[in-house]
């Protein structure tokens, strides 16, 4: 079937993507591996590569890289004499103490435990890449949907002017930000029937700094609407957009965008737009249960 | 139990949250239970016509649109804030003798209000949304004190049009207890219509009740 080729090449042109990114990271665990750089090497938009990375591979990008660094220090405790505190520091740990925490929760012993003993090494990976001491992997696991496939419709939508304010930091503590632009815009009016209150999130909290993250908290307003009192006023793109609806607490969001990048998206045969995402909130979080939330996910998509 | 007080060394006081500060008359129990409740201050429009029809959200809409300009006005003011409350309804014509037609039914949509919200407020409140375009049918939003008293509770799960089957249950119950129902009929929404499957609906019954002759 015509369809069915066509969704298999993009399946294939993400793996593709993906493997470059994944050579990358083994070639280079000594650097300073930057988001930019790696979705520049992906050829993706910086806005959807760490979640194109973390649906397919099935794990954050930065939580990929470290495990990487902790299996090469395994591999270097058992088959070298290097010094423990000399192993950690190459492995990103500044401290002895740090670096048998995280070795001890990745793989269940201590690095000493590890250097005397003679057990494999027990170390999960979804997608089967682990440390290789010479060479680049050649293929990985794509994440599969485990439970029933997402319901994800294509939706052609239209710019939309809002009103925002920005919010810097940790996504978790936007609240302040929203109390300030529903409180400003309900005493303006501007809380009327029809307005859709919507959340644009640009960065990755897995590979942004906690005080750099960028979000912008929006209400719905129309032409007449001026900017005033520090909310600003802008147009979200227009055009068609993939919208998969998530119940549940906004704390469990990131779940949801894995699925729809890491399972859907692969299989859609489209491709992303350079846009953010950006998330309608359908319930008021006010008087609303966290288990009865309900959010609309919007992925912008390049025209066919 | 917990409880929500305001200490006074506490700049802005804890936000207050009805349904929580009143539980026992928000319970919503899988079988009939009586509860007992006590005068409340609601956001009230009334309106005729079919339930979920072009009225009725018109109204829905305009009773929101006043819930959150007065609550956001008085948080702006630093006033005491509060949760905006879910959506109840007040149907009149049910539980009689003959049933009209649901395009002719009368109701009244309710939030729950803090009482120390006035009406000047609400005068305000159309104000600012007519300046905004938004001010729909917001006029004919009121300040109504409702009281109930005893009423039989239950839990409905399903669609709408099924109420029935569950008002037949908490009937019967009454009429155990020595009770009959005296309405009018009180439903408050726990589900979003829009976006939850008619039988996953979640709906408080509430049936006003006085001991049979």
């Amino acid at each position: 079937m015509h369809d069915g080729h066509h969704q298999l090449a993009t399946l294939r042109f993400y793996k593709e993507r993906m493997l470059v990114v994944l050579a990358h990271i083994q070639e280079r665990l000594d650097e300073d591996l930057a988001l930019e750089d790696l979705a520049r090497r992906g050829g993706l938009s910086r806005y959807h590569f760490h979640r194109v990375f973390h649906g397919m591979v099935g794990e954050p990008l930065m939580a990929h890289v470290r495990r990487l660094r902790l299996e090469r220090a395994a591999h270097r405790l058992r088959h070298t004499s290097q010094q423990v505190v000399q192993i950690a520091l190459e492995a990103g740990y500044d401290s002895h103490e740090a670096f048998t925490r995280s070795f001890r929760q990745a793989f269940g012993v201590t690095p000493s435990e590890f250097r005397r003993g003679r057990m494999p090494l027990r170390s999960l990976a979804p997608s089967g890449i682990h440390f290789l001491e010479r060479g680049v992997p050649r293929d990985f696991r794509a994440a599969r949907s485990l439970s029933r496939p997402m319901q994800v419709t294509i939706e052609s939508v239209l710019p939309t002017r809002v009103a925002f304010l920005r919010h810097v930091g940790p996504y978790a503590a936007c609240g302040p930000t929203w109390d300030r632009l529903c409180t400003w815009m309900g005493k303006e009016g501007y809380l009327g029937p029809g307005c859709r209150i919507i959340g644009i999130s640009y960065d990755d909290p897995e590979a942004t700094p906690p005080d750099q993250i960028r979000y912008d908290a929006c209400i719905t307003v129309d032409e007449n609407f001026k900017p005033r009192d520090g909310i600003g006023v802008q147009t979200i793109e227009g055009g068609e957009c993939a919208r998969v609806t998530h119940h549940g607490p906004y704390a469990e969001l990131s779940r949801t965008y894995a699925g729809l990048f890491g399972q859907w998206l692969p299989r859609s045969g489209r491709h992303v737009r350079n846009a953010p995402c950006f998330e309608v909130y359908l319930n008021d979080p006010g008087s609303t249960a966290p288990e009865d939330l309900v959010t609309d996910i919007y992925l912008p998509l390049a025209p066919l | 139990m917990k409880t929500t007080t305001v200490s006074k060394s506490r700049p802005a006081p804890a936000k207050l949250d009805l349904g929580a500060r009143f539980k026992r008359e928000y319970v919503a129990p899988r079988k009939p239970v009586l509860i007992d409740t006590a005068p409340a201050c609601y956001l009230v429009v009334e309106g005729k016509g079919e339930p979920g029809g072009a009225v009725f959200q018109a109204r829905v809409g305009a009773l929101y649109a006043m819930a959150f300009t007065v609550k956001m006005t008085r948080k702006f003011a630093g006033k005491q804030d509060y949760a905006v409350g879910k959506l109840e309804a007040r149907y009149f014509d049910l539980g009689g003798q003959r049933t009209p037609p649901r395009d002719k039914w009368r109701w009244q949509l309710l939030i729950r209000t803090p009482d120390f919200v006035e009406t000047g407020e609400l005068d305000r409140a159309v104000a600012v949304l007519r300046k905004r375009g938004k001010e729909g049918d917001s006029a004919l939003v009121k300040l109504d004190t409702i009281a109930e008293g005893r009423c039989v509770q239950m839990l409905h799960v399903g669609p709408y049009d099924r109420e029935g089957d569950t008002v037949e249950v908490m009937a019967a119950w009454a009429k155990s207890q020595g009770l009959r129902c005296r309405g009018p009929h009180h439903e408050i929404y726990l589900s979003d219509p829009r976006r939850v499957a008619p039988e996953k609906l979640k709906t408080i019954l509430r049936l006003p009740v006085a001991p049979a002759k």
